[in-house]
Formats: structure tokens, C-alpha cells, sequence
């Protein structure tokens, strides 16, 4: 008898196969920004003080990387992200920095003049918008503490003690070196270890 | 990380800041994830875009091929239908002006100018 061979054209599995591996990569894409975008949402509210602000900058944060970086490796992409991120508040605190300077330069009116600068400083201890959400005292003072800090310390403490990524990754997300990494860390934990003192 | 570091008011710290965390309102909930289903879909569609780039590239490539076979025999013919002598130019020039029905009635011009000539003759 006659044996008949089909071929099957080769480009469908090639081409399933393409498609199951996007779908992967996507679920595993959207598994990754879920469980990162609330933290990241607290970090960025912590460096804006605005939940609107901080919302939108995620937002941008998350296009950003699933456009450069989402066909990296899973493994880098906690640091890649926040990477993303830490550029997008760097953006953000360099557009208020002009704004601030142009507002100051037109808008100042004489008695601006006479007004104490120390007065016109933000207060550490006000808790802000975000702590609606932890009523107790001790994560009032934390918040404060943490929005008190200089940006890098804060992103330092954040990554490392909060997000868990180690030296090497919170360096790549700061884009630093690891050096100045433990320094800032070693420096944001003296800082809040004395504001926290009385509530931690 | 300092390794001397006190662990319990770090490990408290992270509580405070985990509950913060899970305790966002529906509304910032909701926005998050619209955000994170945005960036996606724009990851979707440029993989779609993929596909459909190499396709329309194709498609237009035939369509130029199309073109140019379509229109070359045409063009092409243009050519040898200049004669050598002028007179041949001059019948290109009327064939430009009155169009291909010119040339599809040339052999009865011919015909009705050899009978003009006999019934002269």
C-alpha cells in the first residue's frame, strides 16, 4: 500500500509558537507591574507628596519600561523598572524646579519678600495625602520621616529595606555605585532611626 | 545594609509601609490598573503593528510591480511606433492628439483612401 506524507507547512507552529511565547511573556509582564505597582506608587507619592502626580509618573513609569525593557530577562526587570522610575521623578523634580524659578521670577509680589523663608519650608511632620490610608501615629511619623529625607536617601531606604532588591540592583536602579548606595543607605537609616524613635 | 543594624524597627517599618500599600482606595486601585492595562495593550498593538508592517510592505511592493508591468508594455510601444522618417512623427503627434481609436481605425482610413483614389483615378 501506498503511504501518503504530509507535510505540514512549517511557519504555523513557528508562528504559534511565536504567539504562545508573547502571551507568556505578556501575562508575566502583567504579573510583574501588579505586584509592583502599588509600592512603586507609595515610593513616588513619598518623593511628589501628590497622589495625582504620583499616579501619573507611574503610569509613564510603566509604558517606559514595558517599551525598552520588557524583552529583558524577568530577573532584571525589578531594577530596570524602578530604574524607569527614579528617571521619571527625576523629570518631575527638574519641570517643578523651572516652574518654581519662572513662578518666582514673575509671579513674586513685593510682599513676598518679607516673608520668612522658614516659614514658606514644607513641614516634615505634616503626614500629607497618603497617610489617610495608615491612621495609626507611628506610620504618620514614618511618612513624614521618609518624605524629610533627600531623594536619594529615600529611594536608597525604599529599594533596599522596602522593595528588597540588594546593592548591586538598587545601584542599577539609581544608577550609581554601590558605594554610594550603602552611603546613602547607611545615612537614610541614621536619619530615620532618629525621627523614629519614639514611635518604631 | 548595615549588619549591626537593629532588625525590629526595620521589619516594623516595612509593615507600616506594606499596609500603607495594600490600604489604597478602589478609585487609585482602578487607576493603576488601567495604567498597567494601557502599557500593555501598547506592547500588543506594536507586536501587531509587527506582523501587519512586513504585510502592507508587501502589498505595496506588488502593487508597484503591477504598475510598472501595466504600464511599461504601454510606454514601451510608444517607442518603435516613432518611425524613422518624419511624416511617422507627425501620425505619432496626431495619434497623441486623437487617441488609440486613431490607430484602431487606420486600416479603414487606409481602405476609404485607396477607394477616394480610384474613384479620382
Amino acid at each position: 500500500m501506498a503511504t501518503i506524507t504530509l507535510e505540514l507547512p512549517r511557519e504555523l507552529p513557528r508562528q504559534t509558537d511565536r504567539s504562545m511565547a508573547d502571551t507568556t511573556k505578556q501575562r508575566a509582564l502583567d504579573e510583574f507591574l501588579r505586584g509592583i505597582e502599588r509600592r512603586a506608587l507609595r515610593m513616588t507619592e513619598l518623593a511628589t507628596a501628590s497622589r495625582e502626580e504620583a499616579l501619573d509618573l507611574v503610569q509613564d513609569a510603566m509604558f517606559g519600561f514595558v517599551r525598552h525593557y520588557a524583552d529583558k530577562p524577568e530577573a532584571d526587570w525589578p531594577p530596570l523598572f524602578y530604574r524607569v522610575l527614579d528617571n521619571r521623578i527625576n523629570d518631575w523634580y527638574r519641570r517643578r524646579q523651572v516652574r518654581n524659578r519662572w513662578i518666582g521670577t514673575f509671579l513674586r509680589s513685593p510682599e513676598d519678600d518679607d516673608e520668612d523663608p522658614v516659614d514658606q519650608a514644607p513641614d516634615p511632620t505634616d503626614p500629607g495625602p497618603v497617610l489617610r490610608l495608615a491612621g495609626s501615629q507611628a506610620a504618620v511619623a514614618l511618612d513624614a520621616a521618609l518624605r524629610a529625607l533627600p531623594h536619594r536617601q529615600r529611594q536608597a531606604f525604599l529599594l533596599r529595606i522596602w522593595e528588597g532588591l540588594d546593592v548591586a540592583a538598587t545601584a542599577a536602579a539609581m544608577r550609581c555605585s554601590e558605594g554610594s548606595v550603602k552611603t546613602h543607605l547607611s545615612r537614610a537609616l541614621a536619619a530615620l532611626r532618629r525621627a523614629l524613635k519614639e514611635h518604631l | 545594609m548595615n549588619e549591626s543594624e537593629p532588625q525590629s524597627w526595620l521589619a516594623d517599618a516595612r509593615a507600616r509601609l506594606d499596609e500603607s500599600a495594600q490600604s489604597l482606595d478602589a478609585e487609585t486601585l482602578s487607576r493603576l490598573n488601567r495604567a498597567r492595562q494601557a502599557a500593555l495593550e501598547q506592547r500588543r498593538s506594536r507586536g501587531l503593528r509587527g506582523w501587519r508592517l512586513p504585510a502592507a510592505g508587501l502589498a505595496a511592493s506588488c502593487a508597484l510591480v503591477l504598475a510598472v508591468v501595466a504600464w511599461y508594455p504601454a510606454g514601451h510601444q510608444a517607442g518603435p511606433a516613432a518611425p524613422a522618417h518624419p511624416i511617422a512623427s507627425s501620425d505619432a503627434e496626431v495619434g497623441a492628439d486623437d487617441g488609440i481609436e486613431f490607430y484602431q481605425d487606420l486600416e479603414f482610413y487606409a481602405w476609404l483612401d485607396a477607394q477616394e483614389e480610384e474613384s479620382g483615378g
